[in-house]
C-alpha cells in the first residue's frame, strides 16, 4: 500500500479556532427568512475555458423553498472560501508544477460554481466573507494540506445536504458539483502522496459540523457586511482576499 | 450466453439519447485502443439489466449494483492477470477492495431483490497496463455519471445518502486513474485532467447501460 509520506494530512479541526465564521453562519441561517424567491437555477453542462460557462434558468413562478435557498447560501459560502484561498494562491506564486496546474484549474471550478450559485440565488445570495489565509498560500505544503482539508469539507458538506434538498433542479445541481469536489480531492490527496481514496464509503458532515469545520480554520475574518449586489462572482472587486502573511 | 445486436430495437424505443452516448462510446473505444467492440451488443434475456431498467429505488439499486459488480470484476480480473505493478497496481488493490465493499453494501441492502451476480468476460483489457487504465477510466467517470444521473430519480433519503457516499469514492477513483494514465503532462489537455470539468454530467440509466452493453464486458 502507499507510503507514508512526509505530509501530515491536516485537518481543519487541527488549524486551530475562534469561531470567526460565526457570524456568517448566522447570516447563512438568517437568509431563509426571504420569503419570495424569483428564481431557481438549472445547471446545465458547460465546460471551462469556452464562453457559457453555467447556464442558470430562471424558472419564474417556481420559486426554491427557504430551505433550498438556505443549503445554496451555505454552498455558496464554502464555495467563496475555496475560490478565494486558490485565487490568493495562484496571486502569491508559490506554486509550481502541476500543484500550479491543480491550483489554476480547481480554482476555475470554484469560481464557476460560485458564479453558477449566485445566479441561482439572485438577490437572495448570501454577500462574500472577507477572508485571511494565514499565510497557508505562501508555501507548496501548507497551501496542499490546506487544500486538503478545504476539499474534504466541501464533499462531506455537499453530501450531506443532498438528502435535504427538495428541488430536484438544486439536487441535480448539487450532485454535478460534489463529485466535481471529491475529484478535486482525489487528485490534490494524490499530488501529497496520500491515498486519493481512504475510505470505500465516504461520510457525509452536517451544517454543523462543516461550519465548525470552517470556524477553526479562522479564514474568514468578517461576515459580509450586506446583501449580495451587483458585484459579479467573478474576480476582483470587494471579493479580494486579504492576507497578514 | 446468448448474445444479440439489439441496439436499433433499444433506441427506436428510447428518447433519442442512444445515438449521443454511442459516438461517445466511439470515442471512448479509440481511447481505450479497441477496447470496446464496435457494434451494440446487450444481452438478451440476462435478468440483470431487465430489472435494473424498472422503477423505483429497488431498480435503482439494481442497477447500481450491476454496475459494481462489473467495476469489482473488473479489477479482480486483473489482480489475477499480474499485469500491473508499482501505483496502477495499488490503485487496482485499492480501488477494486472498494468495489468489492459497495457490491456487498447494495447486496446486503437489497437482500433477495438483488439481480444473480453476472459473469464477465474482458479479453484482453485486463492484461496489459495500457489497456487496463484506459477501460478504468472509462468505468470510473461512467459510475460516477450514473450515480449522478439517478440522484434526483431516487425517492429514498437513505438510499440517496448511500449512493451520495459512494459516488464521491467513484470520482476520487476517476481522479486517481485520470492523473496516473495522464499526468502529470496531460497532454491531451484539459479532457484528460482528474477533473475534466466544472461540472459532472449526469447520465440516464439508459445510456449507461447502452454503454454497459456495448462494452460487451458482460458475458451472461
Amino acid at each position: 500500500m502507499r507510503q507514508e509520506n512526509t505530509m501530515t494530512p491536516l485537518t481543519l479541526e487541527q488549524v486551530d479556532a475562534d469561531g470567526a465564521l460565526r457570524e456568517t453562519a448566522a447570516a447563512v441561517a438568517g437568509d431563509t427568512r426571504a420569503a419570495f424567491l424569483r428564481r431557481t437555477g438549472l445547471l446545465g453542462g458547460g465546460a471551462l475555458g469556452g464562453a457559457a460557462l453555467l447556464g442558470l434558468v430562471a424558472e419564474g413562478a417556481e420559486a426554491q423553498s427557504a430551505g433550498d435557498r438556505s443549503i445554496l447560501n451555505f454552498a455558496l459560502t464554502l464555495e467563496y472560501l475555496e475560490a478565494a484561498f486558490y485565487r490568493e494562491a495562484r496571486r502569491m506564486g508559490a506554486l509550481e508544477g502541476e500543484l500550479a496546474l491543480f491550483a489554476r484549474v480547481v480554482g476555475q471550478h470554484e469560481d464557476a460554481h460560485v458564479r453558477a450559485l449566485r445566479e441561482t440565488l439572485g438577490r437572495r445570495a448570501v454577500a462574500r466573507p472577507r477572508f485571511d489565509f494565514r499565510g497557508t498560500t505562501e508555501s507548496a505544503d501548507t497551501f496542499t494540506t490546506t487544500a486538503i482539508a478545504l476539499e474534504e469539507t466541501g464533499v462531506g458538506a455537499y453530501k450531506g445536504q443532498a438528502a435535504r434538498i427538495g428541488s430536484d433542479a438544486v439536487l441535480a445541481a448539487a450532485l454535478a458539483i460534489h463529485s466535481v469536489e471529491a475529484r478535486h480531492t482525489g487528485w490534490i490527496r494524490d499530488l501529497a502522496g496520500l491515498n486519493p481514496a481512504p475510505v470505500a464509503l465516504d461520510p457525509p458532515l452536517t451544517r454543523a459540523q462543516t461550519l465548525r469545520r470552517v470556524a477553526r480554520t479562522r479564514f474568514v475574518v468578517a461576515a459580509p457586511r450586506r446583501r449580495a449586489g451587483g458585484g459579479g462572482g467573478g474576480g476582483g472587486g470587494g471579493g479580494t482576499p486579504r492576507f497578514t502573511g | 450466453v446468448e448474445l444479440v445486436d439489439e441496439s436499433a430495437a433499444l433506441q427506436a424505443g428510447r428518447d433519442g439519447t442512444g445515438g449521443a452516448t454511442r459516438a461517445e462510446l466511439f470515442k471512448k473505444a479509440a481511447l481505450g485502443g479497441g477496447a470496446f467492440l464496435g457494434g451494440g451488443i446487450l444481452i438478451s434475456g440476462f435478468p440483470g439489466i431487465a430489472q435494473a431498467q424498472g422503477t423505483g429505488d429497488v431498480a435503482i439499486l439494481n442497477f447500481a449494483l450491476l454496475l459494481e459488480e462489473l467495476e469489482a470484476a473488473f479489477y479482480a480480473d486483473a489482480l489475477a492477470r499480474g499485469a500491473l505493478t508499482g501505483e496502477v497496481l495499488e490503485f487496482a488493490t485499492v480501488v477494486g477492495a472498494h468495489e468489492a465493499t459497495h457490491v456487498e453494501a447494495l447486496r446486503s441492502a437489497l437482500g433477495s431483490a438483488a439481480i444473480p451476480r453476472p459473469t464477465f468476460a474482458f479479453r484482453d483489457v485486463t492484461a496489459a497496463t495500457a489497456p487496463f487504465q484506459a477501460t478504468a477510466v472509462i468505468l470510473e467517470d461512467t459510475g460516477v455519471s450514473a450515480y449522478n444521473g439517478q440522484g434526483t430519480e431516487i425517492r429514498a433519503s437513505a438510499v440517496l445518502a448511500a449512493a451520495a457516499s459512494i459516488v464521491s469514492v467513484e470520482a476520487r477513483h476517476a481522479a486517481w486513474i485520470r492523473r496516473l494514465t495522464f499526468g502529470p503532462a496531460y497532454s491531451g489537455g484539459r479532457a484528460n485532467y482528474p477533473a475534466p470539468a466544472v461540472l459532472d454530467t449526469p447520465l440516464t440509466r439508459q445510456q449507461v447501460l447502452t454503454a454497459v452493453g456495448q462494452t460487451g464486458f458482460i458475458a451472461s
